[in-house]
């Protein structure tokens, strides 16, 4: 009875205690009106004027707490953005300084954190001044001094310093208190990266460091884990017996440190692999893959797990993995997929998800726990297990998935609705036959609520199908029709619209989309309207029997408000009113027509009206720039008094588009960087030519190869060739780097010998002097026997030069000039690079119309392993622009693949060539190529190439 | 191979550690290296200059500019997901993991425990979610043992320097310190470990703590305003006013 009694009365106590505190309180705050945080408004003017207590000595030695407070407002200015000017940082920080006076525990707690906060903006030298006392601090017998003096030192410390104090942290790495040891470390790992010279000292503490690995304190094996591999990281030896050392030790317990030293493990065993020493697999091939892979493996059996995850995901990543080697290891993620934590959930579903992107059949057997996920309330992991799902899932659950996903995307955000979407479309890439049911799945929510961004995925998703999907056109294009009824974004509506331009006149019933364009002319803002009228023209070009209705229809545009409306319908309405007087429609009677032929309704040969809408610009706009600029660049080409053709335009070469590869982030559904890389300015590569005056009179280059190694990159003299190809000249520009400090090398020139049948050489222009680290070109100019073939030749070439010895530190010479000679790569010029990639708008008519009186047929047997290599070869090889997407092969369609290429010699002459490859045996292609061209002596030049 | 992207970054390490509120804003917070600033150009930074005088201000202003729309972007995500202090949730944020604790409603749970304030981890986007969430765990474990259980705005907001204490030894630099939340709340304190576990046996008998200590390290310890439990001045005036509205309401109804 007597206890409880003594508890109450001892509760009461406290209880009354308290509120004498708060009574106290409000007393101090009732003259403040009310309790206000002491960091609630403040103002850095008020806070700084506060600051001034630190200079006076009696208030810091009575009163510390105040000065805790208002060290912390300090903190908290910096944290709301009220940042401190230089000179007031370091005013506040003279101040701080004083605070060491003080031996309360808690304000020097906050003096260091403050030094640390404020170090970045002060003065260097200013800062340096409290290194005395922060040295004390860490010699001092008080661990948690020590352990933050240290921390603190770290951070203002230089190189010369560190060797006074090296001693105290080295002896404070091994310290037995852990807080000490791990800050010692930790401080460290600051220091080793800092800067080098300080690098340097750290690396003397290895013996220290590894001794530490052995703590009993877990975060000081962590932390002596990451700076002992941070020493050894460059040292591969070391690092491989570091992971082979801890990984059969077993001696590390904490899981920190072991989630580091799988992710070292997996560093060391993807560098084996890039260096070709993996053998035959993880499990039976070398000794250091064997020992890294068995420590993943058994990691995978640890009680954390974070370690676990660490170890699954170091496995999936291994590069050529097989599935023996992933599979221990999608066992776990799936066990993961059902665990309470959100975190353990995400990570392993991006796991998944990654490898289901190059093998999905290993993700499959976890498709049930996947679609459990479906409904987890972390809208991420949904996402990435329908993404995921999409693409293990077979043929026949496809129709399951999707209304599992439909009632899912309704209470999504748009940006993983996106992701959702940007997977259907794949899913249709590899299962063409369920076209119908997927795009129809797509329409429907374009029908819905969403941003702009979510419509616009989906059109490009369907346009793109209907690209790749020729049998999903007609459908897609009318589902687009509906979808442009009620579209609020003009963007997409005029998409549209062009792309029923483009593809609505070649369907089998043009007429019933002419309804949907008109729409749009009558209800639509003046964009769009633009857009229809042009869309119309179209169809009305294309089909003359629609022509007669289509005019009708455009009359009532005449009275349209907007300019460009009114502008395009006039001009429409003129061309189609021409074309009809010269050509009329005649419909075909009645008794003629055969439903099992019906005649093709398409505009007979030379209609006006289908040659103004229909053919485009022989060349692009942007090519049409570029070739101007260049035109313009050209010496002496602004003078002469030729009228400017498209045939005396400098040919533009296509640059290969830089393929937007899938970005892995995409697949995870995680939000996207956005890239805004600045577009690159394509220069002339033959203005370095052009700025030659002797050069002037070659004219202008007709094209410029890509830059030619001529030696390896790093040896003394790095040389790289540039061929700019002339009428009847070929000028070489070598370019030379001396990479010697105590060289300066003059009378640069590229010696060339062989092709004497072909070439002659007719000019150098030598480099003149070339300094330690400089580049300069120098010229060689070859003048081609214009009776001789065109073949491709090699040149024996050496680099001739005279060398000047300098002192490096000076620059000032010390030797007399002496000659030397620099044997070089041999340069080839090959019959390619008289060729000019140029592509055609339609090569089938381009193939067609220059005819085969100087076609060439060839048949060869060439040895590459797939046809894509071969394919790849044979561009290279002939150095043409592979058209209509002939360049990419299909997967694994079991037909001889056709390549269409065009170019354009020298001489301005149109080249086109098409080739068939077919697998012939497991190592043979089979190559037959005609090459054709308006000139006879061509075709053969260019099918010799292939070699 | 595709993995490439998937590699972890060798050493642990943070971006951000963030303490926010209910609404998103920051209470505390660290960011640590550049990650924010490396992928903004610098057109935004010439568009802010702001009339100060010093330069390294004028740029820090940017900065900050740059965190606050990524905490908004961090918000909108976040924003009415609740998470256990020992089940992390994960969201994606600018490329970015990040990993929270806390952001309960506030009054949602009856016993006071908890509150809307979220400990935030941002790693990027390599880094395992697991290891992020042990982090963000420990330390929202820590925060709650400091402000007695209640991680409510006004809470968090008095106590302001042990939440910059706490981070400060939860992380250096980006490197993780601690992240025990009984060591990282006890070292905020300034106490020894041991000291902690003769503290837990004597808590109940002498609350008031008076007795002088010996260590040197707990006598300085009080002068942090520290009453001998855990309970700060602030904590006992916001749990007495809590406890009267909780009453009154009692009685309302």
């Amino acid at each position: 009875m007597s206890a409880p009694m003594e508890e109450e009365e001892g509760l009461a106590g406290a209880v009354l205690k308290e509120l004498q505190q708060v009574a106290e309180k409000f007393k101090d705050e009732d003259e403040e009106d009310a309790f206000i945080s002491p960091y609630a408004h403040l103002e850095k003017s008020a806070v700084l004027q506060e600051a001034r207590i630190f200079h006076d000595s009696v208030s810091v030695r009575e009163n510390p707490r105040k000065c805790c407070t208002v060290i912390a407002q300090l903190l908290h200015l910096q944290n709301t953005g009220q940042f401190l000017s230089s000179t007031e940082a370091t005013e506040v920080f003279f101040g701080v300084t004083k605070l060491f006076m003080s031996d309360d525990a808690s304000l020097r707690r906050m003096v260091y954190l403050f030094i640390k906060e404020v170090a970045e903006t002060c003065n260097p030298d200013d800062v340096i001044i409290v290194t005395s006392s922060l040295t004390k601090d860490m010699t001092c017998d008080v661990d948690l001094y020590r352990a933050n003096a240290l921390r603190v030192l770290a951070r203002i410390i230089d190189s010369a310093m560190l060797g006074a104090i090296e001693r105290y942290v080295k002896q404070a790495v091994v310290d037995s208190s852990g807080q000490v040891s791990s800050a010692a470390l930790v401080s460290s790992i600051h220091l080793f990266d800092n800067a080098a010279e300080n690098a340097v000292v750290v690396k003397r503490w290895i013996g220290e460091v590894q001794e530490a690995t052995a703590s009993p304190n877990q975060m000081v094996q962590f932390h002596a884990m990451q700076l002992l591999y941070k020493i050894k990281s460059n040292d591969r030896l070391g690092v491989s017996k570091l992971v082979q050392q801890f990984s059969t030790r077993n001696s590390l317990k904490s899981p920190l440190a072991l989630v580091c030293l799988i992710r070292y493990a997996s560093k060391l065993l993807h560098d084996e692999v890039a260096e070709g020493r993996l053998g035959d697999g993880y499990q039976t091939g070398s000794s250091i893959c064997t020992i890294g892979y068995s420590f993943l493996e058994s990691s995978l059996k640890h009680k954390s797990e974070m370690v676990i995850y660490e170890a699954a995901r170091g496995i999936c990543s291994l590069p050529q993995a097989q599935a023996q080697d992933i599979n221990p290891a999608i066992t776990v993620l799936q066990m993961f997929l059902s665990s309470p934590k959100p975190a353990t959930r995400f990570g392993a579903m991006k796991i998944l998800a990654s490898i289901s992107n190059s093998q999905p059949r290993l993700v499959a057997k976890c498709n049930e726990d996947l679609e459990a996920l479906l409904s987890d309330p972390n809208r991420s992991i949904a996402t990435l297990a329908i993404t995921t799902l999409l693409k293990t899932g077979s043929e026949n659950s496809i129709d399951r998935l999707l209304k599992q996903i439909s009632a899912f995307l309704t209470d999504i955000a748009d940006e993983y609705k996106i992701t959702v979407v940007k997977s259907l479309q794949r899913l249709c890439f590899t299962y063409p036959n369920k076209h119908r049911i997927l795009v129809g799945f797509m329409s429907n929510f374009l029908r819905e609520e969403g941003g702009f961004e979510f419509k616009k995925t989906i059109v490009n998703s369907i346009v793109t199908l209907i690209k790749a999907v020729p049998e999903t056109a007609e459908s897609s294009l009318l589902h687009l029709c509906e979808f442009i009824e009620d579209c609020e974004f003009t963007m997409l509506s005029t998409q549209i619209l062009h792309l029923l331009g483009e593809m609505g006149p070649t369907t089998s019933a043009p007429a019933r989309y002419i309804r949907f364009i008109y729409n749009r002319v009558m209800l639509e803002n003046s964009a769009v309207r633009a857009a229809a009228i042009a869309s119309l023209a179209k169809f009305a070009a294309s089909c003359p029997s629609l022509r007669a209705s289509i005019l009708t229809l455009l009359k009532r545009g005449m009275e349209d408000e907007d300019d460009e409306t009114r502008d395009r319908t006039t001009l429409l309405i003129s061309v189609l009113e021409d074309a009809m007087e010269k050509n009329p429609y005649v419909a075909p009677s009645e008794d003629e027509i055969d439903p099992e032929n019906l005649p093709k309704d398409e505009p007979v040969a030379g209609d006006s009206a289908a040659y103004v809408l229909l053919d485009g610009m022989p060349v692009s706009f942007d090519k049409l720039r570029r070739s101007l600029e260049m035109y313009q660049n050209t010496p002496g080409a602004m003078d002469t008094a030729d009228s400017l053709t498209f045939s005396s335009l400098p040919v533009v070469e296509d640059v290969p588009e830089e393929t937007t590869s899938t970005h892995e982030m995409d697949d995870l559904g995680l939000g996207e960087i956005p890239s805004n890389e600045p577009i690159k300015e394509k220069v002339d590569p033959a203005a370095a030519v052009y700025a030659i005056p002797e050069l002037a009179s070659l004219g202008r280059a007709f094209r410029s190869s890509t830059a030619v190694p001529l030696t390896e990159s790093e040896t003394e003299y790095v040389v790289t060739c540039i061929k700019h190809i002339f009428e009847s000249h070929i000028v070489l520009q070598f370019t030379v780097q001396n990479t010697i400090d105590d060289q300066r090398l003059e009378n640069v020139t590229v010696m060339l010998e062989g092709g004497e049948d072909l070439y002659e050489i007719t000019g150098e222009i030598p480099a003149e002097s070339i300094k330690y680290g400089e580049t300069a070109n120098t010229f060689t100019v070859l003048q081609r026997n214009d009776d001789v073939p065109i073949e491709a030749n090699a040149f024996a070439s050496t680099l001739h030069f005279n060398v000047v010895q300098v002192d490096p530190a000076s620059g000032e010479d010390e030797s007399d000039a002496f000659e030397e000679e620099y044997p070089l790569e041999d340069l080839e010029i090959s019959t390619a690079d008289y060729m000019a990639k140029v592509s055609v708008p339609d090569f089938r008519k381009a193939w067609e119309g220059i005819g085969n009186d100087n076609e060439v047929l060839e048949k060869y047997a060439l040895s590459f392993k797939s046809v894509e290599d071969a394919v790849t070869a044979v561009i290279n090889l002939l150095g043409m622009q592979s058209c209509d997407g002939t360049g990419s092969v299909k997967a694994n369609t079991g037909k001889p693949h056709m390549l269409h290429m065009s170019g354009i010699f020298i001489g301005g002459k149109a080249v086109y060539a098409r080739a068939q490859l077919a697998m012939q045996g497991d190592s043979g292609v089979v190559l037959k190529i005609a090459v054709r061209s308006e000139d006879e002596n061509i075709p053969r030049m260019v099918a010799d190439c292939i070699r | 191979m595709a993995f490439t992207s998937v590699i972890p970054p060798l050493l642990p390490k943070v971006d951000a550690i963030l303490v926010l509120d209910g609404e998103g804003n920051r209470l505390a917070g660290k960011y640590y290296g550049d990650f924010l600033t490396s992928t903004t150009s610098s057109s935004s930074r010439a568009a802010m200059s702001t009339g100060d005088d010093s330069k390294p201000a004028s740029a820090n202003v940017t900065v900050e500019d740059l965190r606050a729309s990524f905490e908004r972007q961090l918000q909108a995500k976040i924003q009415g997901i609740a998470a256990r202090s020992d089940a992390a949730e994960v969201v994606t944020v600018m490329g970015k993991t990040a990993v929270f604790c806390g952001g309960m409603a506030m009054g949602a749970s009856p016993s006071g425990v908890g509150g809307d304030v979220r400990v935030v981890h941002v790693g990027p986007n390599t880094e395992s979610e697991l290891l992020l969430a042990y982090l963000c765990e420990g330390m929202y474990d820590a925060l709650s043992n400091l402000m007695g259980g209640q991680t409510d705005r006004n809470m968090v907001l008095d106590n302001l320097e042990l939440v910059f204490l706490l981070i400060d030894e939860h992380c250096d630099g980006g490197v993780i310190l601690e992240v025990d939340g009984a060591k990282l709340s006890s070292s905020v304190l300034l106490r020894d470990d041991e000291d902690m576990v003769a503290d837990a046996g004597a808590g109940e008998s002498a609350p008031q703590g008076a007795a002088p200590s010996t260590t040197g390290m707990r006598g300085m310890g009080n002068g942090f305003g520290m009453q001998g439990g855990d309970i700060s001045i602030a904590q006992a005036f916001r749990q007495a006013k809590q406890q009267l509205i909780a009453g009154l309401q009692a009685d309302g109804m």
